[in-house]
């Protein structure tokens, strides 16, 4: 259930990238963790984020959580319709609920990211620690 | 004895009932009112004007509260202005009512140290009155310190007096320094409906506080679209038909209805008289005094922002005290070790003791509980689930260092932790007295349970 085309962080993020553009989002599993999300304080427009750094802050109504960027690069677009409909992370973690277009500069950093398959492993394994 | 005390704020006030009730017989001499800034300018009208934007706040919002408002939701300046100046009025009326209740003189006009033992008062509607006393507290406080390449003018530069006192609500607002004024200022006039834009020095708002309370207190401001640039000074301001153009450090331009400077408090200790007997003043012009609040001159006194130490009414109260009961033969002396400080954002802000960095740079190992809001069933009931608690403790003895709250009702919630850190409470004494449920200091317990990674409405970490 977790698209075969994105790669996935850890922290339970994902990227799609189509040439310099990567496309950045929280994974199901993540939004299903957080519960309904109330309110996300969307990355400014232009700045420059690291892999594995904070990229925005999410609230859901049990908690508030960082959004770790899965890749380096620029912000160029960022969700709007987030800011008045946050819900819509909930409703569709890998589509409509994309928050962040990040430019990017190293393609090389989406081998440190897993694929689905990968991404689901890790998750059954997270759980077992549980 | 025969004290008189200058100034009729919350250091002075307090110090003249404190005296009397110690059998002095005290004058008071006030040049404006009594309740000095707190009471007329400050503290009480600011909570008066944040209590009717959050009200306008909550009409707007009554959907989420299952209720529909049919009409609309317009605030009345005039009727809140009015609203506020009623209840500065009832506390003003308090506190002359407390003064005469203790025998308490109190003289209407400007004093000014003549010499030795003597206070001449330059009576507001006319003459010259002579006080003599053997001993005397100064307490003539601080106003707004204006910037001098664009002075307050009361129309378009404002200073938190007078942006008290609006007769319109602006389009625009522009506020030079997001401190605790700016900050307060900023949720007020957004709440009534203007854009408003901060501008300051240094990198965060509040920036006296822990830094991941200004950090959530900026996040607070962007959802409310107030406009927050840190990191840059306003370089000019000039003057436009109906606005202000504010030229910023950073090249940029701002144009706004209205600017408010709001960088800090400058203090009145010029004009007094305090050269014709010799009180030492520091560099900023505050009055030297040791922790008994006595001057270098013996028998003069000087308690709250005069002093240049913490300026907040409640310690300038307890300063009062202190000199008070000095001044008829005490030996007490301030402790500023714990003092709760409250903000009035929304949400928001108190804190007490240590700050996670200060705590550190002090050499304490420490451990910090957390514990959000949001996890509170009575944050969600009264529908206001931002913000953290935030509890430092020392690892070693755990007995807490300091505690910091951005939240509903922070300032009524800190001073639990105020009498854990005064009492040397650990974070397991406060983690294991029971709380009432549902209430939001359950957050306080929570917090300190956190400390140690124990908290129940915690996910396993």
């Amino acid at each position: 259930m977790n698209p075969e085309d994105l790669k996935y962080h850890k922290e339970h993020t994902w990227v799609r990238v189509s040439g310099n553009r990567a496309t950045v989002g929280i994974t199901n599993f993540a939004q299903e963790s957080l519960g309904d999300i109330v309110y996300i304080d969307l990355p400014e427009l232009e700045d420059t984020v690291e892999a594995n750094t904070e990229l925005t802050e999410i609230e859901s109504t049990k908690t508030t959580s960082s959004v770790i960027s899965p890749i380096s690069g620029i912000v160029t677009e960022v969700n709007e319709d987030l800011a008045e409909s946050p819900e819509i992370i909930n409703e569709d973690p890998y589509g409509k609920g994309w928050i962040a277009v990040l430019e990017v500069r190293d393609n090389s950093e989406l081998d440190n990211l897993m694929d689905a398959s990968e991404y689901e492993k890790y998750l059954e394994e997270e759980a077992k620690l549980k | 004895m025969q004290i008189a005390v200058i100034g009729a704020g919350p250091g002075g006030y307090v110090a003249a009932i404190k005296a009397a009730q110690l059998g002095a017989s005290v004058t008071i001499v006030e040049d404006t009112e009594v309740g000095g800034t707190c009471l007329n300018r400050g503290c009480i009208p600011t909570k008066a004007l944040i209590a009717s934007a959050e009200a306008l706040e909550k009409a707007r919002n009554i959907h989420d509260f299952g209720i529909e408002l049919n009409g609309n939701v317009i605030p009345d300046i005039q009727k809140i202005l009015e609203r506020k100046n009623r209840i500065v009025s009832i506390q003003v009326k308090g506190i002359r009512g407390l003064f005469k209740s203790w025998g308490i003189k109190i003289l209407e006009g400007k004093g000014f140290i003549a010499g030795p033992k003597k206070i001449k008062v330059t009576l507001r509607d006319g003459g010259t009155e002579e006080v003599e006393a053997d001993k005397v507290i100064i307490a003539t406080g601080s106003r707004p310190a204006q910037i001098p390449t664009f002075p307050f003018d009361g129309e378009k530069i404002l200073s938190s007096d007078d942006a008290l006192n609006l007769n319109n609500i602006p389009e625009s607002l522009l506020i030079v320094g997001a401190g605790v004024i700016g900050c307060e200022f900023a949720f007020i006039y957004r709440g009534f409906g203007s854009e408003v834009t901060m501008v300051e020095m240094m990198p965060r708002a509040v920036s006296t506080e822990d830094e991941e309370i200004s950090a959530i207190l900026e996040k607070e401001l962007k959802k409310k679209k107030i406009k927050l640039m840190t990191d840059i000074k306003v370089e000019k301001i000039e003057m436009k038909e109906n606005s202000v153009l504010a030229f910023l450090s950073d090249g940029k331009t701002i144009e706004a209805e209205k600017v408010l400077v709001s960088i800090g408090r400058a203090l009145n200790s010029k004009n007094i008289g305090l050269e014709n007997i010799g009180v030492k003043t520091g560099q900023r012009g505050e009055i030297i005094v040791n922790n008994k609040m006595e001057t270098n001159v013996d028998g003069v006194y000087a308690v709250g922002d005069v002093t240049g130490g913490i300026m907040l009414a409640h310690v300038a109260s307890k300063e009062g005290i202190i000199a008070a009961e000095n001044a008829l033969g005490g030996n007490a002396v301030i402790n500023y070790d714990v003092v709760p400080a409250a903000i009035f954002t929304n949400p928001e802000i108190a804190s007490v003791g240590l700050r996670e960095k200060q705590a550190m740079e002090r050499g304490y190992k420490i451990r910090v509980g957390r514990f959000q809001f949001r996890a509170l069933g009575k944050a969600h009931a009264m529908g206001e689930i931002s913000g953290l608690i935030k509890i430092i403790a020392d690892e070693q003895s755990d007995r807490i260092l300091g505690t910091h709250i951005i939240g509903p009702h922070a300032s009524d919630l800190i001073h639990e932790a105020a009498l854990a850190i005064e009492k040397g409470l650990t974070a397991r004494d406060v983690a294991h007295t029971i709380h009432a449920h549902p209430t939001l200091s359950e957050g306080i317990m929570e917090a300190a349970e956190d400390v140690h990674n124990l908290a129940i409405h915690v996910p396993k970490k």
